[in-house]
């Protein structure tokens, strides 16, 4: 973990997922329903806790751009870059 | 403004699941206060415990569920919605912050937090004398009952006549 960002996003969703954070980072590119066992109500958790940490919004549909926790920073990144410009 | 008839009637829960006595205020999709009477009467007081009574911490996550389940069914009255649904409980993340006896009144707060096409996240809060005594955080999906009953697991007698033997 390198960023401000990674580090805050692996920790709220190791916590949610209850998963140790440096076992969630190093499985960061695992598919959260597949490979870890995170079900769709978990999901839908994450979703909204991301919306109210960074201020978001996140329509239903891109819950399926937050398949892995590099998937899920990537697209937070994106959202935040978004918002700047 | 909805009393224990009404509440009977919205809930898919019966007796002697009910645990809402009437709804104070309502906001379609956005807010609920219901109230319940803790009666030292409740079925559950006599072994929950023999020597004081306390009302489950479970079933006081129950009238939170029952609370969030009447705003959705409210709203969705209010906006002509479907039947032949119940909501499951997905996840939820709850404190019990003070136990609660026979003879409390609990004002009961949910509000929705994020809505979804077939789930919601909502909080609750639960209120005795202005003292918060549960607060609880829970993730719901709705389901067709249909659904709910051919996903429901059935042993055949021999089967559970195996499972007893082993």
């Amino acid at each position: 973990m390198t960023s401000e960002l990674e580090k805050q996003i692996t920790a709220i969703l190791a916590e949610v997922i209850e998963m140790d954070e440096a076992e969630l980072w190093e499985k960061r590119n695992q598919r959260f329903v597949e490979d870890l066992d995170v079900d769709s109500m978990l999901a839908l958790e994450i979703l909204a806790i991301l919306e109210k940490k960074y201020r978001i919004e996140i329509p239903e549909e891109n819950i399926l751009d937050l398949v892995s926790l590099q998937s899920t920073i990537d697209f937070v990144d994106r959202k935040l870059k978004q918002r700047v410009a | 403004m909805l009393n224990f008839e009404d509440v009977r009637r919205l809930l898919p829960q019966g007796h002697p699941f009910i645990f809402i006595d009437r709804v104070l205020e309502f906001e379609a999709k956005r807010r609920i206060v219901c109230l319940k009477n803790v009666t030292g009467g409740e079925y559950y007081f006599p072994g929950h415990f023999p020597e004081v009574g306390i009302m489950p911490g479970a079933l006081i996550g129950e009238a939170i569920s029952q609370a969030a389940i009447l705003l959705f069914r409210l709203s969705e009255e209010a906006q002509a919605g479907q039947n032949g649904r119940i909501f499951l409980v997905g996840t939820t993340r709850t404190r019990f912050i003070s136990p609660v006896f026979p003879g409390d009144t609990l004002l009961i707060t949910v509000e929705v937090v994020k809505l979804f096409s077939r789930s919601a996240i909502v909080t609750g809060r639960v209120e005795l004398e202005g003292r918060l005594v549960v607060k609880s955080t829970l993730t719901f999906s709705a389901v067709s009952l249909a659904d709910v009953k051919k996903s429901r697991r059935v042993g055949t007698p021999e089967r559970v006549a195996q499972e007893v033997s082993r």
